[in-house]
């Protein structure tokens, strides 16, 4: 069960980030090469990108219940991952100019707020449920006392 | 052991009378069982045995095999094993919202978001534990009623 919901949550994570990545990848092709002409394979980047973004995000994955100290050292050690990952898809990329700096530096910026934007959503909708519990707590000790 | 049930008018009391050539651990099991359905657990300390009221436990913790009783200040060890908790208090407002803790709905201070879909619980105690994301659902049930 445990292993069931970690799926589902990746999943969800995954088309995120498809989303995410493919608004990072019109802004920064906007930005650098706004007369590029892309073929029909550039539309399964995101895809590409978010499922090998996904495999660091395994590192999460914990049988037990990690405290939150542990899980954050673990989202950081995902981070890192993250970045080496999409460095490694830029420095083996013939179409992305890793001889460049500024590209480089783009490509790891957005990873990062990548990163934090997706943590933020996931934060947002917590914090929505957690008022949400909190209303329905209050109900319950009324009821109840 | 035989096991009798006598009726008694309105106006009789009510008891449970255990007749034993010697009070052995079964015995105390039976009669920490009656104590419990009555309100009340018996738990264990440096100090010795002690009679715990349900409604002072904040929550229970399993921990290497051993079950844990907090009441906010102190700590008390019982010959309960987590499930059987769960079993026995699910009408006393106790809650499972991890595998090895249980909760009391009522000394929920407050809720709030943790990392990764999990919720953090502040007691009235001011103790902080974790609601695994699995049993979020139940306690959102719980708290509807």
């Amino acid at each position: 069960m445990e292993f069931k919901r970690f799926i589902i949550n990746k999943l969800i994570l995954f088309f995120m980030l498809s989303t995410l990545i493919a608004v990072a990848v019109s802004l920064t092709g906007s930005a650098f090469d706004p007369d590029g002409k892309l073929g029909y394979g550039a539309f399964l980047v995101p895809i590409e990108y978010a499922a090998l973004c996904l495999l660091p995000t395994l590192v999460t994955y914990s049988k037990r219940e990690l405290p939150p100290r542990a899980l954050l050292v673990r989202k950081l050690i995902m981070l890192i991952l993250l970045e080496g990952v999409m460095l490694f898809i830029a420095f083996t990329s013939s179409v992305i100019d890793t001889s460049r700096a500024d590209v480089v530096l783009v490509i790891a910026g957005s990873v990062l707020v990548i990163f934090v934007l997706a943590n933020l959503f996931t934060w947002l909708k917590d914090s929505a449920e957690a008022k949400k519990l909190n209303r329905d707590l209050e109900n319950f000790r009324r009821l109840h006392k | 052991m035989n096991v009798r049930i006598e009726k008694v008018g309105k106006e009789g009391e009510e008891l449970v009378l255990i007749r034993c050539r010697e009070v052995t651990d079964e015995v105390r099991e039976i009669e920490s069982f009656v104590k419990s359905r009555q309100g009340s657990i018996s738990g264990t300390s440096d100090e010795g045995r002690h009679e715990i009221a349900v409604t002072d436990i904040c929550y229970i913790e399993s921990v290497d095999g051993k079950t844990f009783l907090y009441t906010g200040d102190r700590v008390y060890e019982t010959a309960y094993r987590i499930y059987e908790l769960e079993e026995l208090l699910r009408q006393k407002h106790f809650l499972r919202i991890s595998k090895p803790m249980l909760v009391n709905l009522m000394k929920i201070e407050s809720i709030k978001p943790a990392m990764s879909g999990r919720f953090t619980a502040v007691l009235t105690s001011g103790e902080k534990i974790i609601i695994s994301r699995n049993y979020v659902k139940a306690l959102k049930e719980a708290l509807k009623g």
